[in-house]
């Protein structure tokens, strides 16, 4: 049920909402936020990188949650919805790797490390682009198919509290936590752009999932049309 | 490249990817919208025959 009232509100509330709080991401964080005294400038990236990430994993949990459902209840809008909050969340890691990688090129002078977290991130995206092609490779309606890349993506979701503790648990160069902790570590200002920018970020991946979960729903129609319009014609001959 | 420019290339990937994205999204719902519309009158039309 409350899903479903989300879906209804694909077109009518969430483009309005999610593009109003963009731009004032936008400005909060080009304009009204501090600069940085260290990392200067740059370091408003981290009002695109942060949120991108956390809209990365709220897209994979709802990914998650939909395969979960499919195996519950075998019904394939589930299995769809899966596959549209995916795109969704490959989108948001591809994001998150590169503003980090422009982030990473001035501060520690390079676009690349193989630090944990960048690793277990960029092996997130891996894992759920092998989920897609896995899963568009084979037929739309094979219940086989959407069997086992179900649960491989619920398998693969693990990866995203691997992510989280990557950096408590090694060496890493990445920056330790600095919100998810009981006193942020960043000034007031800048935590407030912060949340703002997150909230920002997530309404437009909610909007997202719900227009790609719309394009998956119509493939499956247009693949049951076909059937029917395929049957009807041989009948006909 | 300059502090600001690695933050305007950040912003302008982020964006234009979101943008990209949105535009596609788009063009494939109303292709199949309007592919289903016509298989609809094709499936329709049959039946009244």
């Amino acid at each position: 049920m409350f899903l479903n009232n989300i879906y209804a509100l694909r077109w009518k509330v969430l483009p309005p909402v999610a593009g109003v709080a963009m731009i004032g991401m936008a400005a909060l964080a080009l304009v009204t936020a501090p600069t940085e005294l260290i990392e200067g400038d740059v370091q408003r990236l981290l009002y695109v990188h942060l949120p991108s990430a956390l809209a990365s994993y709220f897209a994979f949990t709802v990914t998650a949650v939909c395969c979960i459902l499919f195996l519950l209840k075998r019904d394939f809008k589930w299995d769809s919805a899966a596959q549209g909050a995916a795109v969704v969340g490959l989108i948001f890691t591809l994001l998150t790797l590169i503003t980090g990688s422009l982030w990473g090129k001035p501060i520690w002078g390079v676009y690349w490390q193989w630090d944990p977290r960048i690793t277990t991130t960029l092996i997130l995206f891996l894992i759920f682009s092998a989920y897609l092609i896995a899963r568009k490779s084979s037929s739309l309606d094979s219940d086989k198919s959407a069997r086992f890349c179900s649960i491989y993506a619920i398998i693969g979701f693990l990866d995203i509290p691997l992510i989280h503790m990557s950096v408590r648990w090694w060496r890493t160069l990445h920056p330790q936590p600095i919100i998810a902790k009981l006193n942020p570590a960043l000034p007031d200002e800048m935590l407030l752009v912060t949340l703002f920018s997150v909230l920002a970020v997530i309404s437009v991946a909610a909007w997202f999932i719900t227009l790609g979960v719309e394009t998956e729903l119509l493939s499956q129609r247009l693949l049951k049309l076909k059937a029917i319009a395929k049957t009807n014609i041989s009948e006909k001959s | 490249m300059s502090e600001i420019g690695f933050l305007f290339a950040g912003f302008a990937v982020f964006w234009a990817g979101m943008f990209t994205y949105l535009v596609i999204l788009q063009v494939k719902i109303r292709n199949l919208q309007s592919q289903i519309d016509e298989l609809e009158n094709i499936i329709e039309n049959h039946d009244e025959v």
